[in-house]
């Protein structure tokens, strides 16, 4: 219990900072808000003014500490660009982008832990080098070049799925799934290969272990020595492993999401970075960072239930 | 000395030949290719399929591919390569420092290095992009900033492990000073995962490179990249698909190249996890 | 022992004829086992004895058909297993399905990690009751109750605790217990032990191998014992096969080896094994006999002058470690690793610090070189009290104590030249440069017995002893007067062992160095120490002369070391220990713990015994 209370005081600690960073980033930006508001025909005076109320002339402590409080109670700010509440159009794509992410992380490890447990076990025969080499290729192509192949595929090519827009699952689940699917294929391949790649590794150390020999000398089956034994000590790593590719899934969705017009997290970033909408860009910077942080203390807690060894003090 | 067995493998020979391939094409291609066959344009032939005059085709305004995505070559090993340096010149110092010393001094760097990666690196990139203004330069540094981070846990990771062991103790007892530990026993030691680690980091680089530039914060037109060609294929994927599959390809043959180079010096270097 | 007439005419379990087993390797074909043939009869213990490399291990791996799971190949031979209806198989012959019958079963096996052998994600109920379930078809509850039966018979304590607990809940003996425990479920006839009690404390050891003597007698079992350890061997044998490069050297009857031994390799063998009790009656630490290696005359060491004052004078020296808990990671606990430890060394003698692991003997030689900062105490080197050094002050003092490790593959560089990392010390310390430091480098090379061209290489080019003696070679470089061995031979081979430790004996002789020599091995201990200090838990519990310690133990905990240890005689063995298993209690204590001071006796003169009053 101690242990969590105090990664929950110290994940408070790095939001605070993430929270510094995400400002002094953002206020670096050149480009001036209250034109950017109003238009360049606005009069200096009336620029003048808004800068005022929207109290830009303010010391940057002053507009730090009023962000801060502004998130605490709810209020986001509004965009510049969708000149929308900040709050409310990031709970929608939030929800987005959860859905893609969790789609991903699904099929990657559905499929990656049998075949990299497959390889293993086959370790330098043909099968380890079929799925090693193709795992290889996987890694090795970027995820929006999955994309455009998805799409040529099974959009344009077989006409199967939408290879755009975004659907919310409360208004149509099914939908939302089909339009969801190829994006979320695009980013599970890429991830599917690396963690392919992880689990063989892994249980090719454990099956170099002395308690694999033992288990065997006991007269147990191979089967139940590989897909008991020695899979239960590789799957603590594994998801570990998967939980801190979550960060690096929050980098490539933006990349992913524009190519499909899939109206989600990521692409809402790219949209506040392209046109210096200051407000949005804090918001999702800061609430990425939130999720990325998250997810690594998700893994934490959730470690000790693979290995008993580790005990949370 | 003869070369370890891991390093003699298919795998690692095919990588070594990639790699070494995009090189020499990223040095003599613009030395050897006039600058105007990439910005040529054939209005007659625009995105035209791959044929005996234009070996990869053509894209939407008539210019060759194949020598675009040969002189493309250049900009992005250039900006990958450049964007690693900068991150173990930064990254390696302080990963070296924090690791052996550990303490409050390595509490504080590793709080500061955590909080940064809870970012992820190609989002840094491109706030940092789009912070300085996309261009050739910044490209290079957004990469480079993104990624030392990551590299310095790393580094950190390593000196602190190899720190401990009875060789630097045994150094220590022998009357060595702390910067002869670091500089002669530390440092040469965790250079065989640090070189595996950069491989893969130039792998990365090279994604982050073409990944910027397709949403438009990465190189900027008129420079030829891959991850221009790519964003600019993107309309015309129904009718001229090569023009979004050459760079690609270029992309992931470059990337796999450097993982399987990387791969077959980690087995090099840890042949049990073969 | 048994009567080994009887043995031989009754039917034996296991027969091995003629094994030939082979790996492919990188640098193609390796034969790890030549020409391998012997049996071992019901109720009888047969050792296999080697160094490494002379494929003991790989003998008893075939028998199992683990061999194949490793890359190896049995290419010729057979191996004969009585079955229990009298029947004989080839197990050479055997399918999976036959083999997986046998192991766990009519084979048990043991082995050597107790750390790694058990699943560490798996319960000891699941470990212990799967390999029943698939053998004998038992339900969940009647598993259950044959897995605490099991337990109890191999004595661990509390066995319905142990049930739902982890392996690393566990202490190492206790799980080498449950090893064998899993291994005798199915009462095998056959028991392989591969190194069992090779990772254990010698107290530990004493009463696995007494265990396994008394699981066998009970059940009639026949048991195949792997060791590199002769003093074992003569502890547990009926019969021994002596292997060397994989082939047999020689076997028989276990009094016979030891007595009069046939062939050249097996005397050379037995004659690099300090024997616990050879030093009786000797004054001064004697050099190991190694027939075939340069004549070494044995001459006492000279008498010690009583020169000005002692070398080294350590007083209440204490070492311990914070334990941060809590959600504030405040300071909880502590680990007294050192606990108020005294004693002192003179020039020219070698004084032996042993115990068991955990007693906190490294600890101890760590803080003295300051390599560990102790927590409080005085120690002074020729005078000066080094605690009170400052950084510079210290590395200058290093310049007279050095340390030589026990593990000689990390305590080098991979990555520097032997030549250069000799030379280091001389560097550091502006000793000599150039063309006079290229000479002195040479000297040393030469005393230490490696030949000059291996300056120019690396250390993974050379083998353990040969880069212990680098490593001696770097600790002399400096002319130090005092030397911390911390377990500088534990980790060589028998005969590459004898040869370093005469090395260092002769060195002392030529110099007058001092040894500070940490070391778990008694009988190592009495051959080169002049004094001996035990430890346990942090506390020096006895200190004397060799001869005082060895031959007039009078603490406790020293009693029980010197009758745990195996002689190397098979006449002389350790009576079986009834003893039940008592676990090691624990150094650590919370903040504030003042440890009771206790007070050392003087039961002779100069030799001393702590008493706690508690």
């Amino acid at each position: 219990m101690s242990y969590i209370l105090r990664r929950l005081v110290s994940m408070a600690v790095t939001l605070f900072f993430i929270t510094i960073i995400t400002f002094g980033l953002t206020n670096i930006l050149p480009g001036d808000v209250a034109l950017m508001i109003m238009g360049t025909n606005a009069s200096d005076v009336a620029l003048e003014q808004m800068r005022q109320s929207l109290g830009l002339n303010d010391p940057l402590i002053l507009q730090y500490g009023r962000w801060i409080l502004g998130m605490l109670s709810g209020d986001w700010g509004v965009s510049l660009v969708f000149k929308q509440e900040i709050g409310p159009l990031l709970l929608q794509k939030i929800t987005a982008s959860a859905l893609i992410v969790v789609m991903s992380m699904t099929i990657a490890l559905s499929l990656a832990i049998p075949l990299g447990v497959w390889a293993a076990v086959y370790r330098n025969r043909w099968q380890d080098t079929a799925s090693s080499t193709t795992a290889l290729i996987g890694v090795s192509l970027p995820d929006f070049f999955w994309g455009i192949m998805l799409i040529l595929l099974f959009s344009r090519g077989l006409g199967w799925l939408p290879s755009s827009g975004f659907v919310s699952p409360q208004e149509d689940f099914f939908g939302a799934i089909r339009h969801a699917f190829l994006p979320s294929l695009a980013l599970g391949l890429g991830l599917m290969a690396h963690l392919t790649r992880m689990t063989r590794a892994t249980m090719t150390g454990i099956l170099n272990q002395e308690f694999i020999r033992v288990a065997r000398a006991k007269g147990l089956g191979e089967r139940v020595v590989i897909w008991r034994y020695a899979l239960a000590n590789a799957i603590g790593p594994v998801i570990t492993v998967a939980g801190l590719q979550v960060g690096y899934l929050f980098g490539s969705i933006i990349v992913v999401e524009s190519l499909f017009n899939y109206t989600g997290m990521g692409w809402l970033t790219y949209q506040a970075l392209l046109n210096r909408d200051i407000p949005l860009i804090q918001a999702t910077l800061f609430v990425i960072a939130a999720f990325v942080m998250l997810a690594n203390l998700v893994v934490d807690l959730l470690y000790p239930i693979f290995d008993p060894r580790i005990r949370l003090t | 000395m003869t070369l370890p067995r891991q390093l003699t493998s298919t795998k690692a020979l095919i990588g070594f030949t990639l790699v070494f391939g995009i090189l020499l094409i990223a040095i003599f291609a613009p030395l050897v290719i006039p600058a105007d066959y990439a910005t040529r344009m054939d209005m007659r032939a625009r995105l035209a399929p791959p044929s005996m005059a234009h070996w990869f085709g053509t894209d939407q305004l008539g210019r060759d591919l194949f020598y675009r995505v040969l002189l493309g070559a250049r900009t992005s090993i250039v900006i990958a390569t450049s964007a690693v340096l900068m991150s173990i010149v930064i990254g390696l110092p302080l990963g070296l420092v924090s690791g052996f010393f550990g303490g409050r001094l390595d509490n504080v760097l590793m709080r500061i290095v955590d909080t940064l990666l809870a970012f992820p690196a190609l989002l840094f990139a491109l706030t940092i992009s789009a912070i300085l203004g996309p261009s050739f330069a910044n490209t290079i540094l957004a990469i480079g900033i993104a990624f030392t981070p990551f590299l310095a846990r790393i580094i950190r990771g390593e000196a602190m492990r190899v720190a401990q062991l009875p060789y630097v103790e045994a150094a220590r007892s022998a009357g060595a000073s702390n910067f002869r530990l670091i500089v002669w026993h530390v440092l040469p030691n965790i250079m065989p995962p640090v070189i595996v680690q950069c491989t893969i980091s130039l792998a990365f680089a090279i994604l982050a490179e073409a990944g910027l530039s397709f949403l438009g914060l990465g190189t900027q037109p008129p420079e030829a990249s891959w991850g221009l060609m790519i964003q600019a294929s993107r309309d015309y994927l129904d009718r001229a698909p090569w023009t979004a599959l050459v760079p690609g390809g270029a992309v992931a043959l470059s990337v796999l190249g450097l993982n399987m180079l990387g791969d077959a010096l980690r087995d090099a270097l840890d042949p049990r996890s073969k | 022992m048994i009567d080994t007439a009887v043995a031989e005419a009754s039917q034996p379990v296991v027969a091995v004829e003629g094994l030939r087993v082979e790996f492919d390797t990188d640098d193609g074909v390796v034969v790890g086992v030549k020409d391998v043939s012997f049996r071992v009869a019901p109720g009888e213990t047969v050792c296999v004895v080697g160094e490494s490399g002379s494929g003991k291990s790989v003998t008893s791996l075939s028998l199992m058909r683990l061999v194949e799971f490793g890359g190896g190949r049995i290419t010729e031979g057979r191996l004969l297993l009585t079955r229990p209806d009298d029947t004989v198989l080839d197990l050479v012959e055997a399918d999976t399905g036959v083999m997986q019958n046998i192991r766990g079963n009519e084979i048990g096996m043991i082995f050597q990690e107790p750390m790694t052998s058990l699943n560490p994600v798996f319960t000891i109920e699941r470990q212990l009751t799967d390999g029943l379930r698939v053998h004998r078809g038992l339900d969940a509850a009647a598993a259950r109750k044959r897995a605490v039966e099991l337990m109890q018979e191999v004595r661990i304590p509390e066995p319905e605790k142990r049930l739902s607990q982890y392996p690393h809940e566990l202490s190492g003996g206790m799980r080498q217990r449950v090893m064998i425990a899993m291994a005798m479920a199915c009462r095998p006839r056959l028991l392989i032990a591969d190194e069992p009690t090779t990772a254990l404390d010698v107290t530990i050891q004493a009463e696995i191998l007494a265990l396994i003597d008394r699981l066998k007698t009970e059940n009639g079992m026949a048991v195949l014992f792997i060791t590199h350890d002769m003093a074992v061997v003569a502890q547990m044998a009926d019969r021994v096969v002596v292997m060397f490069r994989g082939d047999i050297v020689e076997q028989g009857p276990v009094e016979e080896i030891f007595a009069a031994p046939k062939e050249e390799y097996t005397r050379a063998l037995l004659a690099a094994v300090p024997r616990l009790g050879d030093m009786r009656g000797k004054a001064a630490p004697e050099p190991l006999r190694i027939p075939g290696a340069a004549e070494v005359a044995i001459k006492p060491a000279k008498t010690l002058p009583a020169e000005s004052g002692p070398l080294l004078e350590v007083r209440n020296l204490v070492t311990q470690f914070p334990i941060r808990g809590g959600i504030f990671q405040r300071h909880v606990a502590n680990v007294h690793a050192v606990e108020n430890v005294s004693f002192t060394l003179a020039r020219g003698e070698t004084m032996a610090l042993v115990g068991e692991s955990g007693c906190g003997k490294s600890t101890c030689g760590r803080s003295i070189l300051r390599l560990i900062e102790p927590t409080s105490g005085e120690v002074k080197l020729e005078g000066r009290d080094l605690s009170e050094l400052d950084d510079a002050a210290l590395r200058a003092a290093r310049r007279n104590m050095q340390m030589v490790f026990q593990d000689p593959f990390a305590s080098l560089n991979p990555f520097m030249r032997l030549k250069a990392q000799v030379a280091e010390p001389l560097t550091n310390f502006g000793l000599a440069r150039g063309a006079k430091a290229d000479e002195l480098i040479a000297e040393l090379f030469e005393r230490v017995e490696l030949p000059l061209e291996f300056m120019r290489r690396f250390p993974h080019e050379l083998s353990g002893g040969q880069r212990q003696r680098v490593a001696i070679a770097r600790a002399l470089a400096v002319n130090p007067k005092l030397i911390v061995a911390d377990e500088a031979v534990s980790a060589l081979d028998v005969s590459v062992q004898a040869q370093v430790l005469n090395l260092m004996m002769s060195l002392q002789e030529e110099r007058g160095l001092s040894y500070l020599f940490i070391s778990h091995d008694m009988a190592v201990v009495e051959r080169v120490s002049h004094r001996v200090g035990v430890m346990y838990l942090g506390r020096l519990v006895e200190l004397g002369s060799r001869a005082q310690v060895f031959e007039n133990p009078q603490h406790d905990y020293t009693q029980k070391l010197m009758s745990a240890v195996p002689i190397a005689d098979p006449r002389r063995r350790n009576k079986g220990d009834g003893r039940p298993f008592r676990p090691l209690p624990s150094p650590i204590h919370p903040v504030g713990y003042k440890p009771p001071p206790g007070e050392f006796v003087e039961v002779e003169p100069g030799h001393f015994v702590l008493k706690l009053d508690d």
